[in-house]
């Protein structure tokens, strides 16, 4: 059993193990970044820290979706990354034993893999990926 | 001189005595034998007697027989002739009876003349008094058939006179109707004055109950609008509440990647950040309902206040109309004074059409009584003009027979002549 973090990017539910997130920060003073392409909202002043604002919907094709207050503080293990999503929900224990692929139609979402929760679908978040993806966008 | 016929003949006897004695002294002188001396003086007595006898018989004859000839002339009925005796030197009692005669004869031919003039008179107007008693009859004809038209015409009017009495005494009766009627209004004019007078109170009434009504529900409406303002702030205070609930949310949230950051050590910590997290859901849950609430006791409330208006409006129209009452309840009170003015001198005026009714009436018997009394006349008229008509017939007929012996007066004194027949 896995302590996650559920969010939602626009009509899809996501989860995200607890050990990969740093922090979950609100009304934070956003800096803007000179020169910076468009999922880069600006950056954060993190304890001592510049860490980069994503703006994730975008990022992942929910250009239309609402955007939460909250942010996602990414551990330093994994990346130095903030994240917007569209609503930051609860914390629950998933049993990551019933992980499944992700369907085709999710590819290119970040996808991980597929559980069933309290009868809801919740997309295994992939910081991999986005990490990946950010890459690509590098000029 | 005047010598009577006495004298004459003593005067004449004189003479012959006085002849006698004038010859018998003469006679001795004259040549004759003294034996015819004594007749010769018997005989110039004689002579001279007869001479002076004849002369004074004739002249004295002659006057008799002219007075009898004037005597039987007027017996005739001439008296157109005065009797003319000779004159004479020595009138006699001839002459006066001649002039007796002829006095006697002047009266008797003025005497006629009268007569005769007055039986022309009396001729005439027994003519014109026929004349008039002709038309008297006629005039009392057209009188009886005027009288008699009277009379039918009286019979009319006492018809008519009833029909009027009748007539009248019906207008009294309607009058009389009129009368009750009128004070029947009076009575409904008084009773409607009464009742918008306390139909006016009731509205003033209702009017002041509507003014304190919208006093008070204007200070509910104030209420209102302050109560909305309460909820208001308990809307500020519900928004505090969640957002110390949200950030306890998150702290709980971030306490729980902490404690699961700290392995076994955060463990119990992460049970605490957890109940946390439930009580700061609860929060946000009561804090939602509490907003819901909020907002549907604040609609509840506008639609109060929207109401209130409403009725605030109605209120004001429903004082319009309790005014506009009030001013209709004054009118109707105006108009049933009027009415009761109206209607007062309405019975008034119809008590006096009465007492005019009835004198009228009284007056209508009393031309009844005239009418019947003028019938009456009218039928002694008609008696006394047929009296006066067969008086004139009678009259008439008198008149005739008078005109009658009037002719007959005339004829008989016709045979009197008065002047010469060429001067008649």
């Amino acid at each position: 059993m896995a302590l996650t973090l559920l969010f939602s990017l626009g009509e899809l539910s996501y989860g995200l193990e607890i050990d990969a997130i740093q922090e979950i920060v609100e009304d934070q003073v956003l800096h803007y970044v000179p020169g910076a392409c468009g999922v880069l909202t600006g950056a954060i002043n993190f304890h001592g820290r510049v860490l980069p604002v994503i703006d994730l919907p975008a990022l992942l094709g929910f250009p239309e979706a609402k955007r939460s207050a909250r942010w996602l503080v990414l551990s330093p293990a994994q990346n130095s990354l903030v994240l917007t999503v569209s609503e930051v929900k609860r914390i629950v224990a998933l049993d990551l034993s019933t992980l499944q692929r992700p369907p085709a139609s999710l590819a290119g979402k970040a996808v991980r893999g597929v559980i069933e929760h309290d009868s809801q679908q919740i997309n295994l978040f992939d910081t991999l990926a986005i990490c990946a993806q950010l890459e690509d966008l590098q000029p | 001189m005047r010598v009577e016929i006495s004298y004459k003949f003593i005067i004449g006897f004189l003479v012959v005595v006085a002849s006698g004695v004038v010859v018998n002294l003469v006679v001795p002188f004259l040549q004759i034998a003294p034996e015819f001396q004594q007749i010769f003086t018997i005989t110039c007595s004689l002579v001279v007697g007869l001479v002076f006898g004849s002369v004074f018989s004739r002249a004295f004859t002659a006057n008799i027989r002219r007075l009898t000839t004037a005597a039987a002339r007027i017996s005739r009925g001439d008296l157109a002739e005065d009797v003319r005796i000779s004159e004479s030197r020595f009138p006699d009692e001839t002459s006066d009876l001649a002039s007796a005669m002829n006095q006697i004869q002047q009266s008797l031919r003025g005497l006629v003349g009268e007569i005769r003039n007055l039986s022309f008179k009396v001729a005439s107007s027994a003519q014109s008094l026929s004349g008039t008693s002709m038309q008297v009859s006629a005039s009392a004809q057209e009188v009886a058939g005027t009288v008699d038209q009277i009379s039918k015409g009286a019979e009319t009017q006492a018809e008519m006179v009833e029909e009027s009495n009748r007539r009248f005494k019906e207008m009294a009766v309607s009058i009389n109707l009129v009368a009750a009627a009128a004070a029947k209004l009076v009575h409904a004019a008084n009773q409607t004055v009464e009742t918008a007078r306390s139909g006016g109170a009731l509205a003033d009434a209702s009017l002041g109950s509507i003014r304190q009504v919208l006093a008070e529900v204007e200070s509910s409406g104030q209420q209102m609008v302050s109560f909305v303002a309460r909820l208001q702030q308990i809307g500020t205070f519900v928004e505090v509440i969640n957002g110390i609930a949200q950030k306890t949310n998150l702290l709980a949230l971030n306490a729980t990647i902490e404690a699961s950051r700290a392995g076994e050590y955060g463990r119990g910590f992460a049970v605490v950040a957890d109940e946390i997290r439930k009580l700061a859901d609860s929060s946000t849950t009561s804090a939602d309902e509490i907003t819901r609430l909020v907002a549907t006791i604040r609609s509840e409330g506008e639609r109060v206040q929207s109401s209130m208006a409403h009725v605030i409006e109605e209120m004001e129209s429903g004082r319009e109309a309790v005014d506009r009452t009030g001013q209709a309840f004054t009118t109707i009170t105006q108009h049933a004074e009027g009415t009761r003015v109206k209607a007062t001198s309405i019975a008034e005026l119809a008590e006096q059409q009465i007492s005019e009714a009835e004198r009228i009436t009284r007056a209508i018997d009393e031309i009844d009584k005239v009418v019947s009394d003028n019938a009456a006349a009218t039928e002694e008229v008609s008696a006394a003009t047929q009296e006066q008509s067969a008086s004139m017939e009678e009259l008439s007929q008198a008149a005739k027979s008078l005109s009658v012996l009037s002719e007959s007066m005339l004829n008989i004194v016709k045979q009197f002549k008065l002047v010469e027949k060429s001067r008649d």
